[in-house]
């Protein structure tokens, strides 16, 4: 028999336990063959292709109005792309816990040295990083919209120059207050898929709630508060306040959520 | 020295307790046998050692440290294998391992010697779902050998293995206090298996600890209780059934002090069958 090289015990105190740049890595790893990447990108350009399809097939519904091309392409586009952008969320957690279901995955990583909340945290930031894939497809799109369909308009088309700078600065805000919102949405989706162990399960809860969200009345913003609604918010043409509010209520609603998994995780051992 | 000890370890689920009162003591470099019929509580014991199950009351220390204190130094000197191997079904084996070591902090060596170690070399690249029971089994057991851990928690390792794989880890499982200095708790609810590995027993039923001392022990307690003792298996299943007849024995409060285990050995106090130690 072979004798091994490393071993565990004589290991410095700082080895086996996960930084946070290791945990995203090594859930990154646990994706191969799931098919998550692919559906992410395909879900992108899905995403990405509502706004290109819609001018393209009715631009002159658009071209006469008031604002920005950004805000119009917005008001017109967002509701479907948001609500892609939360089905690849759900969808997305519960493939990723489904891996760790299935075969056993969480019980082991739960009797190795990483901290307790590790493996959640660490989809998370996955999830967010394909999250960042996704919007960063979707404004490429609506600048190409713009550039395509608004040029010469105010507010849009302007690639140079002062003009130029003011659209990428509105494309950036847009898009970075959407990636804000979605957050809830996405630590929240996990958390469900945490807690089911039947992917169909935590995926029927997902889309339940997004078909809920989509029917709850916009006016009202406590009703707007709920993490799979936030993400249907536009940025362009939002009085501040507001921004302010919803981005306040997207902060708060993460660090909540991000505190039920704390209290999950410590009492999980307690039932089982 | 006991590099496990637990202090009345329980654990109960709404009004079925699993585990009463446990007192183990798990000598440094030894092979525990942990025997007991399905239900009788191992498992529940080994999982409230690696945390995965938290004790309802009483407390455990590992190799001086105690959860959930140290929780996460505990579990840097456990290797485990516990009910079903875990593993990642859309990972290939050596992939499996490949995130253990990432996790331990182990040299990229420690994949193809775990393989090496369980026979699963050449089967490293096919994907985990697709192994069969026993590879699977295998590749649980490589996901605890890795690294060498002082401590091996393994719950009925041989589970799903053809005769010559039971013979190959019991081998193995045998081997490993000398070879690689560590300490292995191992359950089974076979005496003949557990006979042929273990220096010590901790004989569990109910949820309380019928007995714990090494073989010979064993015997000569069977024989001072009139149990048979032609073979081990009888002398078990005696032990076992005296110990069904008496329900209000298991009752906390109308335990005799003097029960069998604490009559035979008080905590620390070894006699080393051989081995390391």
């Amino acid at each position: 028999m072979r004798t091994f090289s490393g071993r565990r015990s004589v290991l410095p105190k700082c080895n086996g336990v996960l930084s946070g740049c290791n945990g995203i890595l090594l859930e990154g790893r646990k994706i191969k063959r799931t098919g998550f990447f692919p559906a992410f990108f395909g879900g992108g350009i899905l995403a990405a292709a509502v706004p290109i399809v819609n001018m393209a097939v009715r631009s002159e519904m658009y071209l006469g109005l008031q604002g920005t091309a950004i805000q119009i392409l917005m008001d017109a586009n967002w509701q479907m792309m948001a609500m892609l952008n939360v089905l690849l969320v759900v969808s997305g957690a519960c493939l990723l816990y489904h891996v760790e279901h299935a075969d056993g995955g969480l019980q082991k990583m739960r009797s190795l040295p990483i901290r307790e909340g590790s493996v959640f945290f660490g989809k998370v930031a996955v999830m967010m990083l394909m999250c960042v894939l996704v919007l960063a497809m979707e404004a490429a799109s609506v600048s190409f919209c713009s550039w395509h369909w608004f040029k010469g308009q105010a507010g849009g088309g302007q690639w140079r120059g002062e003009g130029g700078n003011m659209f990428a600065i509105e494309l950036c805000k847009s898009f970075g207050y959407a990636f804000l919102l979605i957050l809830p949405c996405v630590v929240l989706s996990f958390l469900i898929a945490e807690a089911c162990k039947n992917m169909w399960v935590s995926l029927g809860i997902g889309v339940v709630c997004v078909f809920t969200a989509t029917m709850l009345p916009t006016s009202s913003f406590v009703l707007s508060l709920f993490p799979f609604a936030m993400p249907f918010q536009v940025f362009a043409g939002m009085e501040a306040a507001w921004v302010t509010r919803f981005a306040c209520a997207a902060v708060v609603e993460i660090v909540v959520l991000g505190g039920v998994e704390r209290l999950v995780v410590r009492g999980k051992g307690a039932f089982e | 020295m006991d590099i496990m000890e637990t202090k009345n370890l329980t654990k109960s689920y709404a009004d079925f307790v699993a585990v009463s009162g446990l007192n183990l003591h798990v000598p440094k470099g030894a092979v525990y046998g942990f025997l007991g019929p399905n239900g009788a509580g191992k498992s529940t014991t080994m999982k409230m050692f690696l945390g995965l199950t938290k004790p309802t009351s009483g407390s455990f220390t590992i190799d001086g440290k105690r959860y959930p204190e140290n929780r996460v130094e505990i579990l840097r000197e456990i290797g485990s294998f516990i009910e079903a191997p875990a593993f990642y079904g859309n990972l290939s084996g050596e992939e499996n391992l490949e995130i253990i070591r990432r996790i331990l902090g182990l040299p990229k060596s420690s994949v193809p010697e775990a393989l090496e170690t369980v026979g699963l070399t050449p089967f490293k690249k096919r994907l985990a779902r697709k192994y069969s029971l026993g590879m699977k089994q295998r590749l649980g057991l490589a996901g605890a050998l890795i690294g060498r851990p002082p401590i091996l928690i393994l719950d009925e390792p041989t589970n799903g293995l053809d005769p010559v794989g039971i013979h190959e880890i019991r081998t193995l499982i045998r081997s490993l206090p000398e070879k690689f200095d560590c300490t292995v708790l191992v359950s089974s609810h076979l005496l003949s298996e557990i006979e042929l590995m273990a220096d010590y027993v901790g004989i569990l039923n109910h949820g309380h600890l019928l007995f714990e001392g090494t073989l010979e022990e064993l015997k000569e307690n069977a024989v001072s209780r009139g149990y048979p003792t032609d073979n081990l298996e009888e002398m078990f299943l005696a032990l076992i059934d005296a110990d069904n007849r008496m329900p209000e024995k298991r009752m906390p409060e109308k335990r005799s002090s003097k029960n069998w285990t604490s009559e035979k050995r008080m905590p620390g106090e070894h006699r080393r069958k051989g081995g390391a130690g």
